[in-house]
C-alpha cells in the first residue's frame, strides 16, 4: 500500500471520543488530534500548535474550544482558527491563523477521515442504515500491506465456537469484507486497515450486524484478531522495519510568519451567506442568523462585527453575538433605526429568510482582554450585541464580569434566552432617562478595582456620557473599551491641506469633499479601515506635525488634546499641512 | 537519524559534558557527545581527561591514561567539564558573575530531554508559557501578557541579549503572598548556552541579580541533556531548596519540549507563527540561520 | 504524618494523590534526591535500608513501599472503605492483582524514564518492549471495562488504590519514549482520574479541562 491521500479510512471508533477529550490519532504518519465538542461537532486537526509545533492531542477541549497547553492559544471548533493569545490579550488574533484541518465524517460508529479527499465520503452499501457493531480497534506495528496480507486468513465465528467456515468475500487496498458462515448462522465482517505510518497500522472492524448481546461478541473478536496481530507482528519482526514516512508541514501564510498583520480593508464582500432565519427579537429588533452556502464560516472573535451587504447597495456593519465555539453560523440583532438612510430598514423590510446575502469575514476592532481580574460590560440599547459574544466567552472560561444592559423596556431587550443563561451576571436598567443612567453608571463605575475593565457600547450620547464618568472616577483610558454604532457627529469637509507621509516620503494633496483615508487609497496607501464614518478606529494615524480637527466620536477627550493621533476616515487638519508616521 | 554530524558549527564548539561536582575521581564516566560516545575522567591530580570511548576503559573502572583513547580537548569552565570534538575556539563565553566572591554556583542537574538543543534554549528564553506550564510559581492566569521588551543581538560579543523583560510572578517578593511583575534578562552566549538574569530578593536595591543558567550538551539530534545550574548571592535557601525549584520547573518543561513537532528547531521563518512576545526566539533562529547551523535545526529553504 | 518525598518521583506521587484525595493534611520532607543521593544517606537509610523512596512516618509508625502505604493509608483514613474494599473479596483480590501490575508498569516504564532523564544504565529497549506488553494488557482491560460501563481499574463505581498505583509510571510514560498513542482506553482512563475531586499535578503531568457540565 502506497500513500494514498485521496482515500477516506477510519481513524477512531465514535467511542474513542466521549466529551471533553481529544484522542490522538494518525494516517499515513500524519498526527491528527480527534476531538468532539460540545454540540456534538468532531474535529479533526493536524496535532500541531501552529504557534510552536506543540501536539494539539496534548491540549485542553474545553468544550467549544481546543486550548494549547503550551500559552493558552485557544482554537475554535470546526473553524481551527485561533482566537486568543493570552501574551498580548489587547490584540484580536488575525483571523488567518488557523490550524490545519482534515475532513471529519461520523458513520458507523467510525470517524472517517482523509488527506486530502480525492471524492465525498461514500457510505459502505452493507452500512447504510444498518444497526452496526464497531469492534474494539486492534493497533498492529507492521505495515499496512503486510496487515492486509495476513488479514484474509482472519478467523472468527458467528457464535463463538469453533469450525466456521470464514469466505473471503471482497478485498480492495486497505478493506475486507469476509463472511462466516457456521450452520445457518452467518456474520458479515468488513474488516479496514487504517494505515497508520509505514510500519505500524490499526485494524478496525464492522460487523454489519449487531448482535442481540454484544459482549461475548466483542470479546471473541478482540482474542481473535489479538491473535491475529501477534502473528503479523511475529512476521514483521523477520523483515527490516520500514522508514517511517517522512512528513513535511505546510509553510504557515507569509503574512502571518511577519509578526504585524492587519489587511488593508474598506468594507469587504468575501463570503456569501443564506439567511437562514430571521426572527423578532425584541420592540425594532430583528434577529439574523448567517450559514455558510458552501463550506465554513471564518473564526470570529469576541467584538467582532461583520459588514453585511444590502440588496441596495448599501452596507453596514452589525456585531456578532455568537459563544465562543458556534462557529456553524454568525448571528446578528438589527435595530430598526428611525431615521434609517437605507440600511437597517432594508434588512427589517426587504431581507427575508432564504436570502443570499453579501458580507465580510468578522474583523474585531473591539478586542476582548481577558487578563482582567474583572470585567464590567455596559450595554446600552442595541449595543448589547458585542456584550452578548463577550459575556459568554467569559462565561464559558469562568472568568469574573457583570453585564448591565441598559434598555427603554423588557420588550426593548430581547435575547431573552442568552441573557437568562448567564443568570446572575446580568443586571438589567429599564426606562431610565439620561440623568437617571448617568446616575446608575457613576454608581457602576464607582471606583475602579484592580486590574478592572470596562466594555461599552451603545447610542453616541450614553457612550460619551459614560466615558466622561469613567474619567472622573478615575478609569485610565487602556481600561476603557468602547464600540460606536456610528458617528453622530456633521462632518465638516470644507478644508483643504496637504498631508505628509514621513515613512513612505509621500506628500498628497486632500481637496475640500475627499477624505485623508480616501487620498490614501487613491494613492496605493495601504491603511486598514472599516466603517469609514469615525467610530472604529481601524483607520487610525499618528501624528507627527500639524493641528487635527478630528470629527470622528473614537478618540478620548485626553487623546484628541494630545493631538499625536487621527482617525483618517472624517477628520482632518486645521493647519495647511499635516505629517502622519506612515 | 542517525548519520554522523559533520556540521562544522556544531563541530568547532565547546561542549559541557558534566558538572565537576559529579565526577568521581579516579573513575571512568561514559557520555555521548553528537552522536559519538566518549569518555571522561578526574585523575588523581584533578587533571581533567576526555576522550573517544574504547571498550579497554569501560565506565566505573579506574581511570588508566594508558588504555584512553584518543584524546580530546578537556576544559574546566563555570564549574563544568567542557571539550571539543572539532577545532576548539579559543574562549568560551564568560560568566562574570560567577566570579564574584560572595555567590555561590549551584549545579541543579543534568537532565534528559527528548528534543533538540535548539528547542530547548527557545523554551527557556520564553515568558508566554509562566502562566501556563509553570502555573502559581512563574506565573497565573488571567495575568498573561508579555509586555514589550528589547532584543538584540551584540555583534562584538555575537551574542543575543533580551532586556527590559517583565512578567507577573504571583508570590513575587519574599515573605509575601502577593504577586508583582519581576524583571529578567535574557542572554545566548553559545548556540546550545543561555542565562537569564532574575532580580534576586533583597538585593533588588543593587540591582544584583541570581544568574539561572542551562547548558545543553546536544548527545544527538533530538535528544540533549539539559545542565542546569543557578547562581545566588547570600544563600538564604539551601543547596536543596534551590535544586528543588528548578527541578519542578524543567520537570514542567519537559514534557511540553517532548511534544513539540517536530523536535529539531525549525529555522525557515514560515515553519510556525510568531507573535510580538517571540522576539527573542525570533532573533535566536536568525541567528543560528546566519551562523549556517544545520545540526538539530531544520534550516530555512534557500 | 510525614512523607519523605522527591518532587519527581512517581512512587512519591502516589502518595500524593492518596493524601490529597482522602483530604488528610501531612508534612513533607523534600529529599535530594538527584544529585545529592540524600535516600542513600546515613539518616536515610536508617528509615529504609533499601536506600528508596517513598517512606511515610505516622505516629510511631515508619512505612516503605508506595504500594504499602496506599494500603495503609486507604485503609486507614477512609471510613468508606471504597479506596481498599476489604469488605468486599472479590474486589479486594482485583486490587492486590492491579498493584502487583503497578510492580510491573514500575519495573518498565519508570526504567525506561530514568534511563532518558537521568541516565540511569539499563537495557532500554527491553524497558521500552515491557511497558508496551502491560499497556497493551491494561488497554484492553480498560476498554471492556467502559463497555460495561465501568470507569475504574476494579470493578464497582468508585476508583481503588490499584488506579493510583499505576497512574504515575504510565501518565509519565512519555518521559521513557513510551507512547500511549496506540491506548486510547488508557487515555481515557488518565482523563478520568484528572478529574476527581483533590486531584494534584506533579511536573511532568498536564492538567486536563472540567468536564461537561
Amino acid at each position: 500500500m502506497s500513500v494514498d491521500p485521496g482515500r477516506w479510512y477510519p481513524i477512531a471508533s465514535s467511542s474513542d471520543l466521549p466529551l471533553r477529550h481529544v484522542f490522538h490519532g494518525q494516517l499515513w504518519g500524519r498526527e491528527m488530534a480527534v476531538w468532539r465538542a460540545d454540540d456534538g461537532h468532531v474535529n479533526v486537526w493536524e496535532n500541531r500548535c501552529l504557534h510552536r509545533g506543540v501536539r494539539l492531542s496534548i491540549g485542553l477541549n474545553e468544550g467549544r474550544e481546543l486550548r494549547c497547553l503550551y500559552h493558552g492559544w485557544r482554537y475554535a471548533n470546526r473553524t481551527a482558527g485561533c482566537t486568543y493569545i493570552p501574551a498580548h490579550p489587547a490584540d484580536a488574533p488575525a483571523r488567518t491563523i488557523c490550524n490545519n484541518t482534515y475532513p471529519a465524517i461520523e458513520a458507523h460508529g467510525l470517524i472517517w477521515s482523509a488527506l486530502d479527499p480525492a471524492e465525498d465520503f461514500q457510505e459502505h452499501t452493507l452500512l447504510v442504515g444498518a444497526d452496526v457493531l464497531a469492534l474494539r480497534p486492534i493497533p498492529v506495528n507492521a505495515p499496512p500491506s503486510l496487515v492486509a496480507a495476513h488479514a484474509r486468513s482472519y478467523q472468527f465465528s458467528p457464535t463463538g465456537a469453533g469450525g466456521a467456515d470464514v469466505s473471503l468475500i471482497v478485498e480492495t487496498d486497505g478493506f475486507l469484507e469476509l463472511r462466516s458462515t457456521l450452520g445457518d448462522m452467518t456474520t458479515t465482517l468488513l474488516l479496514f486497515i487504517q494505515p497508520v505510518d509505514a510500519g505500524r497500522s490499526i485494524l478496525r472492524g464492522v460487523l454489519t450486524t449487531r448482535p442481540d448481546t454484544p459482549m461475548p461478541v466483542l470479546h471473541h473478536h478482540n482474542r481473535a484478531m489479538s491473535a491475529l496481530r501477534d502473528r503479523i507482528e511475529a512476521e514483521a519482526a523477520t523483515l527490516d522495519a520500514p522508514d517511517p514516512i517522512s512528513v513535511s508541514f505546510t509553510p504557515v501564510d507569509e503574512e502571518l510568519a511577519q509578526i504585524p498583520a492587519r489587511a488593508r480593508s474598506g468594507p469587504k464582500a468575501e463570503l456569501r451567506v443564506t439567511v437562514a432565519r430571521k426572527w423578532a427579537l425584541a420592540t425594532d429588533i430583528a434577529g439574523f442568523r448567517f450559514e455558510a452556502i458552501t463550506g465554513q464560516l471564518p473564526t470570529f472573535q469576541p467584538g467582532a462585527h461583520i459588514d453585511v451587504h444590502l440588496p441596495n447597495g448599501m452596507s453596514r456593519q452589525y456585531s456578532l453575538t455568537n459563544a465562543p465555539g458556534e462557529t456553524d453560523h454568525y448571528a446578528i440583532g438589527v435595530k430598526r433605526e428611525p431615521e434609517s438612510r437605507g440600511g437597517s430598514a432594508c434588512l427589517h423590510e426587504t431581507v427575508q429568510q432564504g436570502d443570499v446575502l453579501a458580507i465580510s469575514a468578522p474583523r474585531n476592532n473591539f478586542p476582548l482582554r481577558r487578563d482582567a481580574l474583572n470585567t464590567i460590560l455596559v450595554a446600552g440599547g442595541i449595543g448589547i450585541t458585542p456584550m452578548l459574544a463577550m459575556a459568554q466567552t467569559l462565561e464559558a472560561q469562568s472568568l469574573p464580569f457583570e453585564l448591565h444592559c441598559f434598555a427603554q423596556s423588557v420588550a426593548h431587550l430581547g435575547f431573552e434566552e442568552i441573557l437568562g443563561r448567564l443568570k446572575d451576571a446580568v443586571t438589567t436598567h429599564l426606562g431610565l432617562d439620561p440623568k437617571a443612567t448617568g446616575k446608575t453608571l457613576a454608581e457602576i463605575l464607582k471606583t475602579r478595582g484592580e486590574e478592572e475593565h470596562l466594555y461599552i457600547c451603545g447610542p453616541g450620547p450614553m457612550l460619551q456620557a459614560t466615558r466622561a464618568i469613567a474619567d472622573r472616577k478615575g478609569w485610565p483610558d487602556e481600561a476603557v473599551h468602547f464600540e460606536y454604532f456610528k458617528n453622530t457627529n456633521e462632518i465638516d469637509d470644507s478644508s483643504a491641506f496637504e498631508v505628509a507621509l514621513a515613512r513612505s516620503a509621500l506628500t498628497l494633496q486632500v481637496p475640500a469633499g475627499r477624505t485623508i483615508l480616501e487620498v490614501l487609497h487613491e494613492n496605493g496607501v495601504e491603511m486598514p479601515s472599516s466603517c469609514e464614518q469615525g467610530a472604529c478606529g481601524t483607520c487610525l494615524a499618528t501624528v507627527i506635525e500639524g493641528d487635527p480637527d478630528h470629527q470622528d466620536v473614537y478618540l478620548s477627550a485626553g487623546e484628541r488634546a494630545a493631538g499625536k493621533s487621527i482617525i483618517t476616515c472624517v477628520s482632518r487638519c486645521k493647519s495647511k499641512r499635516l505629517v502622519l508616521d506612515i | 537519524m542517525t548519520q554522523a554530524c559533520k556540521d562544522p558549527v556544531i563541530h568547532n564548539q565547546w561542549h559541557p559534558l558534566t558538572s565537576l561536582d559529579e565526577i568521581a575521581q579516579g573513575l571512568v564516566h561514559d557520555t555521548v557527545l553528537l552522536e559519538q560516545p566518549l569518555s571522561y575522567a578526574m585523575d588523581d591530580t584533578g587533571a581533567l581527561h576526555v576522550w573517544y570511548r574504547t571498550p579497554a576503559q569501560p565506565a566505573h573502572t579506574p581511570y588508566d591514561p594508558a588504555k584512553a583513547g584518543n584524546a580530546l580537548p578537556a576544559r574546566s569552565k563555570h564549574g563544568y567539564l567542557w571539550t571539543c570534538v572539532g577545532k576548539p575556539p579559543k574562549d568560551l563565553f564568560p560568566v562574570p558573575e560567577l566570579l564574584e566572591p560572595d555567590r555561590q554556583n549551584v549545579p541543579t542537574g543534568v537532565f534528559g530531554v527528548n528534543v533538540s538543543a535548539g528547542r530547548t534554549i527557545e523554551n527557556f528564553l520564553d515568558m508566554g508559557h509562566f502562566p501556563f506550564v509553570h502555573t502559581g510559581i512563574l506565573g497565573e492566569e488571567p495575568r498573561t501578557e508579555v509586555k514589550e521588551y528589547d532584543v538584540e543581538i551584540s555583534e562584538s560579543r555575537d551574542e543575543i541579549l533580551a532586556t527590559r523583560c517583565q512578567f507577573y510572578q504571583p508570590k513575587a517578593a519574599l515573605a509575601s503572598e502577593s504577586g508583582a511583575d519581576v524583571e529578567y534578562v535574557y542572554r545566548v552566549p553559545h548556540i546550545n548556552c543561555a542565562l537569564l538574569y532574575k532580580s534576586s530578593p533583597g538585593f533588588e536595591a543593587e540591582g544584583r541579580m541570581d544568574v539561572i543558567y542551562m547548558f545543553l550538551q546536544p548527545m544527538t539530534r533530538e535528544w540533549t541533556r539539559a545542565h542546569t545550574g543557578m547562581c545566588v548571592i547570600d544563600l538564604e535557601n539551601s543547596y536543596q531548596g534551590i535544586r528543588c525549584f528548578q527541578q519542578v520547573i524543567f520537570g514542567q518543561d519537559k514534557p511540553i519540549l517532548e511534544n513539540q513537532f517536530p523536535k529539531q528547531l525549525p529555522l525557515d521563518t514560515r515553519a510556525e507563527t510568531p507573535i510580538r512576545a517571540d522576539k527573542s526566539a525570533i532573533a535566536y533562529r536568525r541567528w543560528l540561520s546566519r551562523k549556517g547551523l544545520t545540526y538539530g535545526v531544520i534550516p530555512a529553504a534557500v | 504524618m510525614k512523607l519523605y518525598d522527591y518532587e519527581l518521583s512517581g512512587n512519591c506521587y502516589k502518595i500524593r494523590l492518596m493524601l490529597n484525595f482522602l483530604g488528610r493534611e501531612y508534612e513533607t520532607r523534600p529529599v535530594d534526591f538527584y544529585p545529592g543521593r540524600e535516600h542513600k544517606s546515613p539518616e536515610l537509610m536508617k528509615l529504609n535500608p533499601l536506600g528508596q523512596l517513598p517512606i511515610l512516618e505516622d505516629g510511631d509508625l515508619v512505612l516503605r513501599d508506595a504500594q504499602a502505604i496506599l494500603t495503609y493509608l486507604a485503609h486507614k483514613y477512609d471510613p468508606s472503605g471504597q479506596w481498599y474494599p476489604v469488605s468486599d473479596p472479590d474486589r479486594l483480590g482485583q486490587v492486590a492483582q492491579w498493584l502487583a501490575f503497578a510492580d510491573g508498569i514500575t519495573a518498565t516504564a519508570s526504567s525506561a524514564r530514568l534511563h532518558d532523564t537521568l541516565f540511569y544504565e539499563l537495557d532500554v529497549e527491553a524497558a521500552r518492549a515491557g511497558a508496551h506488553r502491560l499497556f497493551r494488557v491494561l488497554d484492553e482491560h480498560l476498554w471492556f471495562a467502559e463497555q460495561e460501563g465501568q470507569d475504574w481499574i476494579c470493578s464497582g463505581d468508585h476508583p481503588t488504590i490499584a488506579d493510583l498505583a499505576c497512574f504515575p509510571y504510565v501518565i509519565l510514560s512519555e518521559e521513557g519514549g513510551v507512547s500511549r498513542q496506540d491506548y486510547p482506553a488508557i487515555r481515557r482512563w488518565c482523563d478520568r482520574i484528572k478529574r476527581l475531586p483533590g486531584f494534584v499535578l506533579m511536573s511532568g503531568v498536564f492538567p486536563t479541562s472540567q468536564s461537561a457540565a
